[in-house]
């Protein structure tokens, strides 16, 4: 079995037509290794290459490619690791032959890309960082933009603090987020956070050092000494102070040694070397003047291994690069009014999508039985809902802030004063603060008044019909249009109601799922008007059995 | 539903004999400023005349224009402008100078708000001053320039336009079918907040009345002029003539985007009413003052004991969740 599998891939490779030479091929254990002499038109002279193909080959193992093409010579150019692996990205394919075929062309392809023409990628690779463990735990350093560039040279304190534990690797991993830096000098720049976690607690101190360039060789391989790194003399000083300040309360502590560089004109990464309080590589010099010691010391690198730990640009635009909603909804300041199923699932939703101010208003407890189909967790147990919610939002995000509006603001003041034009006019001044009020209430007196009131914001109003058969979303003529649509129009089972023993307020049968669906295709509608500036009419969203239905009036 | 009489129910409550004693009041003013503006401008100007949606029998309660148009002699003012300012000066001077009214420039005429009288009401008139375009022609011609005072449906603020008030209301005149189907557009553009100029609806409906077939009830003839609108407002080289300036074309006022949203939004109605009827009451409720909806009760619309089951709370039909 072995000796075929071995004489398909030696048959197949000596007849790809680039393939000068393959120079010897053997099966070594579970692998099949080899050497491959390439030359096509462009080169000057054959390119040698060490292959190694894996026993899952040609299936991809975690990922990667289970065929391995390297040679050391070649490290500096692009997509070559340190090994001297090239990194390929080929097709899939169960068959063998076929598949050492298309692998054997994407080593082509690397070549006339990456080492006859020397391309660069247009997207900035950050340099490759083998992180360490230290006594069995990993280290994780989030951040993003500060407000100003930290000037190449300068240095100083950073601030962390602390967010959950984790599991990294089958180790655990202490994450933490940088709040501030602050220089030796006393500037300080803080991070873009939200409120939230701008006032969170300091859990840990290191240092920060900007550098030049990335901590790497040839561009792209993190170093593995900070002795490379030529620290300036007065760093390293800062540096020993740092440890001796800290000596006493936080011996054995680990704390990062920040180096940042640009990685463009306007962008900044960071690496993090980590240190141990007492463990500092550093050695006292004395410094000698005419070959006297004139009794004042300096610092100097011991040479030893950097322990890398991670660092993550959690920056916004790379937080919700993947996606998210039109700036005209995600800048906008949002009310959220009544935040029960239909309410919970468009402020989490919102707040996935990259908004960053969400503001939420609801006098309702969360009870246990309305986890089922809404965003709260049972852990918390009976909780405010908006208190809960906004823990839960800014778990997400640390870009939404999340305010908690009194309840009596809507419930009583707006509803008793609305007529009176005094009071009007500073309850229009306290609403119209908001860009957008999206009202899940379901309360008709409350979009009776907000109707009323006149206000200059955008309003959306969501509800749904039991068994969230439809969905009714309303941007004008708010209170006839959507009482017409429930009284009138649309089919609303009020006969079939949830009611649990002892409790004289039925209410609707529909799981998160069917409610879930209707926020989500009202949501992506809505964004698609934002975004394209079209008309907001309002709009009935209809579940037929499944079919789902949007109908514009 | 049956549409036809829904729709005929909703344009009864939105007659103007509804409102017989505010009317009243209106036409007083308006005369009021009548005989001030004969009286003024005795030599200049030619007799003053009704116009706006009044005069043209296109009013609903809810939204009404009673304009007076001020036809002056060519060698009155030296220019359109200073006609303009000379009768805002002049009204202002009777009626806000003496404490009646709050006077202002508007677009292209001068507003006159009479502060509220015992019962509430404000009513305002809009005096539109226009001048002959030749000596002595307008008696004949009925031609005007008018001013603009604020940048407006592509024109700039002090330029000055032509046109014929005289002919706009005749183009409507005996045309009863038409102002029906107008009068609900413009209870829908009132409900809806739209930004569209009713005159736009107007000209629409005229000239879809006189370019297709237009038979069958009230919604029958809706439709047609919906989808009338539907299909050229879109539509390249469409125009929809003033019949006061052959030279202004109101379609040069929308920008493209709103020529589709109009499409877009006509498309919308006639599917929705024809999806169910009952939808109808969302573009044309009726004026709730003058006539309450039997299945929109305010019965129906509370709660209520069921079968008179003590203690327990039945929720109301039109019960909304989230």
């Amino acid at each position: 079995m072995d000796d075929k599998r071995l004489k398909d891939v030696r048959d197949t490779i000596q007849n790809i037509p680039f393939v000068e030479e393959l120079n010897w091929i053997e099966q070594d254990g579970i692998f099949i290794n080899g050497e491959v002499a390439i030359n096509f038109e462009e080169l000057d002279e054959a390119l040698l290459f060490n292959f190694k193909i894996s026993p899952v080959y040609p299936l991809k193992n975690y990922e990667q490619e289970s065929i391995t093409f390297y040679n050391e010579d070649l490290i500096s150019y692009n997509h070559v690791m340190e090994s001297g692996n090239i990194c390929i990205h080929t097709s899939h394919s169960t068959n063998l032959k076929e598949k050492i075929r298309i692998d054997f062309e994407s080593l082509r392809e690397w070549i006339v890309r990456y080492y006859l023409k020397e391309q660069k990628d247009l997207n900035y690779e950050h340099i490759l960082v083998e992180y360490s463990s230290i006594d069995d735990q990993y280290f994780s350093f989030l951040f993003n933009e500060t407000y100003g560039q930290i000037p190449i040279g300068d240095f100083g304190w950073v601030e962390l603090s602390s967010l959950n534990r984790g599991v990294y690797k089958n180790k655990k991993i202490e994450n933490y987020f940088i709040k501030k830096f602050i220089s030796s000098s006393g500037i300080e720049k803080k991070l873009s956070w939200s409120k939230l976690y701008d006032n969170s607690k300091i859990t840990n101190r290191g240092v920060y050092y900007f550098l030049n360039e990335p901590p790497a060789s040839y561009g792209k391989f993190a170093l593995k000494n900070l002795e490379e790194l030529d620290l300036p003399t007065d760093f390293l000083e800062f540096l020993h102070h740092f440890e001796k300040d800290n000596l006493k309360r936080s011996r054995g502590r680990i704390v990062p040694l920040l180096l940042g560089y640009r990685i463009n004109k306007n962008e900044s990464h960071w690496q993090t070397a980590l240190l141990e309080i007492g463990k500092f590589p550093l050695r006292g010099i004395p410094i000698k003047k005419d070959g006297k010691k004139t009794g004042k010391w300096t610092g100097e690198l011991i040479s030893e291994k950097i322990q890398w730990g991670l660092t993550r640009n959690v920056s916004y635009k790379y937080f919700f690069g993947r996606g998210v909603f039109s700036e005209e909804i995600t800048q906008r300041k949002i009310l959220i009014i009544g935040i029960g199923a239909v309410g919970s699932i468009v402020a989490k939703t919102l707040t996935r999508v990259g908004c960053r101010y969400i503001d939420l208003i609801d006098y309702d407890v969360k009870e246990p039985e309305n986890v089922c189909r809404s965003e709260y967790d049972f852990f918390s147990g009976i909780s405010a809902k908006t208190e809960e919610l906004k823990r839960i939002l800014a778990g997400i995000s640390p870009y939404v802030d999340v305010g908690c509006i009194r309840s009596d603001l809507f419930e009583e003041i707006i509803k008793s004063f609305y007529q009176l034009g005094p009071h009007k006019k500073s309850l229009q001044e306290v609403v119209n603060k908001y860009d957008l009020i999206i009202d899940c209430s379901t309360d008709n007196d409350l979009m009776y008044v907000l109707d009323a009131i006149g206000l200059e914001v955008g309003l959306l109003n969501m509800s749904i019909t039991n068994h969230a058969k439809e969905m009714v979303c309303a941007f004008t003529n708010i209170y006839d249009f959507v009482n017409n649509q429930f009284s009138n129009v649309l089919q609303n089972d009020t006969e079939d109601l949830y009611e649990p023993t002892g409790c004289w307020n039925p209410t609707f049968k529909a799981n998160y799922n069917d409610i879930n669906v209707l926020v989500q295709y009202a949501l992506n509608h809505i964004n698609r008007l934002y975004d394209r500036g079209k008309a907001k009419n309002n709009f009935v969203i209809s579940n037929n059995d499944g079919a789902l239905k949007l109908d514009e009036f | 539903m049956e549409k036809s009489t829904y729709l005929e129910d909703a344009l009864e409550t939105y007659k103007m004999r509804h409102i017989e004693d505010l009317v009243k009041k209106y036409k007083t003013r308006r005369d009021e400023i009548k005989e001030d503006l004969k009286e003024k401008f005795n030599s200049k100007a030619y007799n003053p005349f009704n116009s706006g949606s009044f005069a043209k029998h296109t009013a609903i309660n809810t939204k009404f224009d009673l304009d007076l148009v001020v036809p002056f002699k060519r060698d009155s003012f030296s220019t359109i402008k200073e006609m303009f300012d000379e009768v805002y000066d002049f009204l202002k001077e009777k009626y806000q100078d003496s404490g009646k009214a709050e006077v202002r420039k508007q677009k292209v005429s001068i507003g006159v708000i009479f502060y509220s009288d015992a019962e509430g009401d404000r009513i305002d008139i809009d005096v539109v001053p226009g001048r002959e375009l030749n000596d002595d022609d307008y008696l004949t011609s009925k031609d005007l320039h008018i001013y603009f005072n604020e940048d407006l449906w592509g024109y700039e603020k002090g330029s000055y336009q032509k046109t014929n008030i005289q002919s706009q209301i005749n183009h409507i005149k005996g045309k009863s079918e038409a102002r029906e189907v107008i009068r609900l557009l413009k209870i829908w553009k009132s409900t809806n907040g739209e930004d569209y100029k009713s005159f736009l609806f107007e000209l629409f409906t005229i000239k879809a009345f006189d370019k297709t077939e237009i038979t069958g009830d009230l919604w029958d003839r809706l439709k047609v002029v919906m989808t009338y609108i539907k299909e050229n407002v879109v539509k390249d080289g469409f125009n929809l003539i003033d019949p006061g300036n052959s030279n202004n074309n109101l379609m040069d006022s929308l920008d493209e985007w709103q020529k589709e949203q109009l499409s877009d939004k006509m498309k919308n109605m006639i599917e929705r009413i024809e999806d169910n009827s009952e939808n109808l009451k969302t573009y044309f409720p009726k004026n709730k003052k003058f006539g309450e909806d039997k299945n929109n009760s305010s019965e129906d619309n509370s709660y209520r004991l069921k079968g008179g089951t003590a203690g327990i709370s039945i929720p109301k039909k039109g019960q909304r969740f989230g």
